[in-house]
């Protein structure tokens, strides 16, 4: 069953939707886009108008929030919960701290210039390039400081405390942005990628969505490595290898280990996921980067199918991830 | 001869300040026991009401149980698998890139 293609960028990274439906790609496509903007007005960390930073600039009393944006924080509550704070919405200021305070393409732009200075707004004196940032950490809090009421969709930080959704929310957004594209396309099925994060709904193509396991999503689809096929839910990947930066002579990258409030040091560099949704994917994915050495009995113990690279790329594959010997379609 | 006719007045006066000080001290720790038990029952159990509250700090919790209107999986229920399980496949067209961004 052949498929239609449409790709842009917005979040920050690559879209693209896949559609089986030929005639329903455009209005599946118009349907992702809505979400999108929505997400990136809900909670963006990098824009100044968005709710997730009125909410961060105003820790310390009671916001009431979108529904959206009680969506994504609920669901970063429960990545939090089912992994045991490994997946903590709280580490924004952490983050921020570390070197990751702006959108990553900006970020990625002063590569040249590993040791720029960078505080948002500020111009960069031409007498500090070169210079080698410190590193600096900031104590993560602990997602249970969060103070969410569901019902009355308020929300209360304690000061000091900024959220980052990054990892949990750009899951979510591919789940509700499949199902936007779905109702748009009538009929057929759809596929949403966000930067890697990849989330189906309706009917799949015969034999499901083909999908190649990497450990960057911008690798080519036709490139080598394995390739599976998904029927239903979502794909996720965590991947130290990508949006790294330099602060105090080290590389560092953007997945958090709440207990040292540093970029995680463990025994796995990338890790993939397939579960009835790609929230659920992200969820233990990044779970499994956070906790390391344990990462594969905790995986096992989740029932889910996954795919786990060694720093030194040696690959385990764990519950039922298909066979790569063995190729079907 | 018996033991209150030993008592002085003076005595007997002291020993009915006594009984009463232990009456109002019993009173006492009997209304605190039930305020407090009281107390406790209402924080182990809030009941629900069926009009929403108005001020914006009336109710806070830090735990969340269901979905919202999303199809996304938001309860508190273990992470899902799929019913159908992946298989291996060949690239091709319609082939999409998963991974770390």
């Amino acid at each position: 069953m052949p498929v239609a293609l449409k790709s842009w960028k917005a979040l920050g990274t690559s879209v693209h939707v896949l559609s089986t439906h030929d005639v329903g790609l455009e209005a599946a496509s118009v349907a992702v886009r809505d979400v999108l903007e929505d997400v990136d007005q809900a909670y963006s960390r990098f824009r100044e108008d968005s709710e997730l930073t009125q909410l961060n600039a105003n820790a310390g009393r009671t916001m009431r929030i979108s529904p959206l944006l009680a969506t994504a924080i609920d669901a970063a509550l429960r990545a939090a919960r089912l992994t045991d704070g490994a997946v903590d919405p709280t580490i924004g200021r952490a983050i921020r701290v570390a070197g990751y305070d702006d959108d990553f393409s900006r970020i990625a732009a002063e590569a040249l210039h590993p040791a720029l200075p960078r505080e948002r707004g500020r111009e960069i004196d031409p007498g500090e390039r070169g210079r080698e940032i410190p590193l600096r950490a900031w104590r993560v809090p602990g997602w249970q400081a969060i103070r969410l009421d569901r019902r009355l969709r308020t929300v209360w930080l304690p000061q000091g405390v900024e959220l980052d959704l990054g990892s949990t929310g750009k899951a979510l957004a591919a789940d509700l942005a499949a199902t936007a594209a779905i109702a748009a396309a009538g009929g057929g099925g759809v596929l949403v990628s966000l930067g890697g994060d990849i989330a189906v709904a309706g009917e799949p193509p015969s034999g499901g969505w083909r999908i190649l396991v990497a450990e960057d999503s911008r690798v080519k689809p036709d490139g080598d490595g394995d390739v599976i096929c998904v029927p239903a839910g979502g794909v996720a990947a965590s991947s130290t290898t990508v949006r790294r930066w330099s602060r105090g002579g080290a590389v560092l990258h953007h997945i958090i280990d709440p207990q040292t409030s540093l970029p995680t040091s463990g025994p796995f560099r990338t890790v993939t996921v397939v579960a009835a949704t790609c929230l659920d994917a992200n969820i233990a994915s990044t779970g499994a980067i956070v906790r390391g050495e344990t990462a594969i009995d905790w995986l096992t113990s989740c029932r889910l199918p996954a795919r786990l690279v060694e720093n030194d790329g040696t690959i385990h594959y764990i519950g039922p991830w298909p066979d790569p010997a063995s190729v079907a379609a | 001869m018996g033991f209150m006719d030993s008592l002085t007045p003076t005595q007997r006066d002291r020993g009915l300040q006594r009984l009463r000080r232990l009456t109002f001290g019993a009173t006492a720790g009997g209304l605190i026991a039930v305020v407090g038990v009281s107390y406790v029952a209402a924080s182990s159990y809030a009941g629900k009401s069926s009009s929403g509250g108005t001020a914006l700090t009336s109710t806070t919790t830090t735990d969340t149980t269901t979905s919202s209107s999303s199809s996304s999986s938001t309860s508190s229920s273990g992470l899902q698998s799929t019913p159908t399980a992946p298989t291996t496949g060949s690239s091709g067209s319609g082939t999409v890139t998963s991974g770390g961004s």
